[in-house]
């Protein structure tokens, strides 16, 4: 596994919110290498700007100013279509509320992101069936996200991370929506993917106990980064 | 995404908001159906021309003394139309000469001399000044297109016969008038030998009594003998009716000493060209129609636009986090038509079911003309081709800004939306 080859970075960037004529600076000239295999935590106060930085690292939003180098590319130069492929190859997400399409089943769920891809049929669906059983939901594929459990949707939306192999997975509070248990039995699995598939984690959280997991803690204040925290891995 | 991927999401989408899919679809029913119902009572009425037209003989050609320049419809026997510059009646007048002329034209099968005037009849003690047409019994029952319901019509040997109308001899007078009644016509006897079906011919008048052109004359005291207020002539059946007229027209001229259109005192019309006007006419109603349920049509576009921009402010989220996943514009926009396309196509697929059964049911009588006879309706496949095509133009179209809409959101706003 050829480590240490940096991914992304982010230069001086900057995020201003204009709230009508109020301007609010949400980041304040962030600077991060983030290099393949990394684990990181992204930890911080409500409002400190964690979901803003996230959104800038998955191409969801541009900076107001600074660059954004993603595997060498500049995401600002990029066109819509040329980010939205790019993206859905490169990153998956997981959100803090799931946000799976409601109407389909975990399964359909699952397929949505390879079927963008326009992957083809037969293997999206074994992708997408394998991944299910990893996450240990192989009897529950035709089931609506309002027939899942917290739990198991948050499950439904790891997959759906998981079926298009990103390279940097991006989960926003993953598990601020579950007790503490499911919410550690979620971040195992992750981890384990982490460990087992050396993929790049970007994670935000509130929580300590699970800030541990990750090698790297990135503490937010303010907009602005006011620690960076090398852990020993356990 | 391939784009039966988008399609395949659009019907989950159309699946999943079945109450207010279900009211967009309603109004495209509406206004397909009445697209097909209407046009067909306009198309039915074509047909029903039509059917007159070989019904009724498009080869009857009838010629009345006087001229309007302003010729517009007329009425075979009922004179030229009252333009301006018409020549009066008194002025012009048809006779041997004329027949005499007619007789030359090969293409003519029969020629029916006719006179028709105001006559007091009188019935067990009551009396009615109605009218009399008197017709040449020898060919008359060739050339009419009336059609007998009890006894017969005129035989070349009758005198002091009359053929009468289905309402005179219903209940025009205290007592119905049967076959072999005596009808007392201006102090002269005439035995009833036939009574006319209702409604039959289009011109007829269930008031009419018809009598020998002989018997008329004697009747009808102003008319002069061997002069004609029509002459009804049948051209032979292989023939091409414009140009009879034409040679008819060409004839007439000559004997009747017309050089230039202003001298010109009488009409040639063929029922061909009456059923061509009527059908024109006809043809201008369906459009009507048409573009009246056309405007109904409009607003189940309206609907369909309404209900898009409704789904895409309610799938904001979806639209965000289809994008975060990997959704370009193209495919987002490509769902959302498809998402429009579908309202539209169901709808005008049940529209055209609607609208057939409604043309049905409007063609079994719920709609009859004056004369009681149920209006035809004819759905052709031209028309349920052209709504369904028509109402997939107006799902898309009206699905078309809602969709730029919705490909257009950023996904980081998308995603935010509650
Ligand atoms: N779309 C937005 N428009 C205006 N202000 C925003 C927007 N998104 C975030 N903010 C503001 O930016 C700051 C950082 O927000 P956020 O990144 O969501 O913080 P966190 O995720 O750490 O709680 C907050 O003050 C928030 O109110
Ligand atoms: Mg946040």
């Amino acid at each position: 596994m050829e480590q240490n080859k940096t991914l992304l970075n982010l230069e001086n960037v900057w995020k201003i919110y204009k709230m009508g004529e109020v301007e609010v600076p949400a980041l304040k000239g962030i600077t991060v290498t983030i290099k393949k295999g990394d684990f990181i935590a992204i930890v911080g106060a409500s409002g400190s700007g964690k979901s803003t930085m996230m959104n800038l690292i998955g191409c969801l939003d541009i900076p107001s100013k600074g660059r954004i180098l993603l595997k060498d590319r500049d995401i600002s130069q990029l066109n819509e279509s040329d980010l939205a492929s790019f993206r859905g190859k490169t990153i998956g997400f997981i959100f803090q509320q799931y946000n799976l399409i409601p109407t389909m089943s975990a399964f359909e769920n699952v397929m949505l992101p390879l079927e963008f891809q326009e992957i083809d049929d037969k293997i999206a669906s074994k992708r997408s069936m394998d991944i299910l059983r990893f996450v240990g939901l192989e009897d529950k594929i035709d089931y609506l996200p309002t027939q899942l459990s917290g739990g198991q949707q948050q499950r439904v939306s790891i997959a759906r991370c998981l079926a298009t192999d990103p390279e940097i997975i991006l989960a926003d509070e993953p598990t601020g929506a579950l007790d503490s248990v499911t919410g550690k039995n979620i971040i195992e699995m992750l981890y384990k993917f982490w460990e087992d598939e050396g993929k790049t984690i970007i994670m935000v959280t509130h929580d300590q106990n699970l800030a541990k997991y990750a090698h790297t803690i990135i503490e937010l204040k303010d907009g602005e980064i006011i620690k960076t925290q090398n852990n020993q891995v356990n | 995404m391939k784009i039966y991927k988008c399609l395949k999401i659009a019907i989950n989408m159309v699946t999943h908001s079945k109450l207010r899919s279900w009211l967009t679809i309603i109004g495209i029913v509406i206004g397909v159906a009445s697209v097909i119902a209407l046009v067909s009572i306009g198309n039915g009425m074509e047909a029903g021309i039509n059917d007159e037209l070989s019904g009724l003989g498009g080869n009857i050609i009838t010629i009345t003394p006087g001229y309007s320049k302003a010729s517009g419809m007329g009425m075979p026997g009922h004179g030229p139309s009252s333009g301006s510059e018409s020549v009066s009646e008194s002025d012009a007048i048809l006779g041997r000469n004329d027949v005499q002329a007619l007789k030359s034209i090969p293409e003519l099968a029969y020629i029916d001399t006719n006179i028709k005037g105001n006559a007091y009849v009188y019935y067990f003690g009551k009396s009615a000044q109605l009218t009399v047409t008197g017709v040449d019994q020898s060919v008359w029952s060739y050339v009419t297109t009336l059609e007998i319901l009890e006894g017969r019509l005129l035989d070349p040997a009758d005198q002091n016969v009359v053929v009468i109308g289905y309402d005179l001899s219903r209940n025009y007078f205290d007592e119905p008038i049967g076959i072999n009644k005596i009808l007392t016509i201006e102090e002269k006897s005439f035995k009833v030998v036939g009574i006319l079906d209702e409604g039959s011919g289009m011109s007829s008048n269930g008031l009419s009594i018809y009598m020998p052109l002989q018997s008329a004359y004697q009747v009808l005291d102003d008319k002069t003998k061997n002069e004609y207020d029509s002459i009804t002539v049948i051209a032979k059946d292989s023939a091409d009716i414009d140009s009879v007229v034409a040679k008819i027209e060409k004839k007439l001229d000559i004997v009747r000493h017309v050089n230039t259109i202003d001298d010109k005192d009488y009409t040639v019309i063929s029922m061909k060209q009456i059923l061509e006007q009527i059908s024109s006419v006809t043809g201008m109603i369906t459009l009507f129609l048409g573009f009246v349920a056309g405007i109904s049509l409009l607003v189940g576009a309206v609907g369909i636009a309404n209900t898009m921009f409704t789904a895409v402010l309610e799938k904001t989220k979806e639209i965000g986090i289809m994008k975060a996943i990997g959704a370009r514009n193209r495919d987002i926009m490509l769902i959302f038509l498809f998402n429009s396309g579908l309202v539209g196509i169901i709808g005008g697929i049940i529209g055209v079911f609607f609208g057939i059964v409604a043309s049905y049911l409007l063609g079994g009588g719920l709609m009859s003309t004056p004369r009681g006879d149920s209006i035809e309706t004819v759905v052709s496949l031209e028309i349920v081709v052209l709504a369904l095509f028509i109402s997939v133009v107006v799902g898309i179209s009206a699905g078309m800004i809602p969709a730029y809409q919705g490909s257009k959101l950023k996904p980081v706003d998308a995603l935010r939306y509650e």
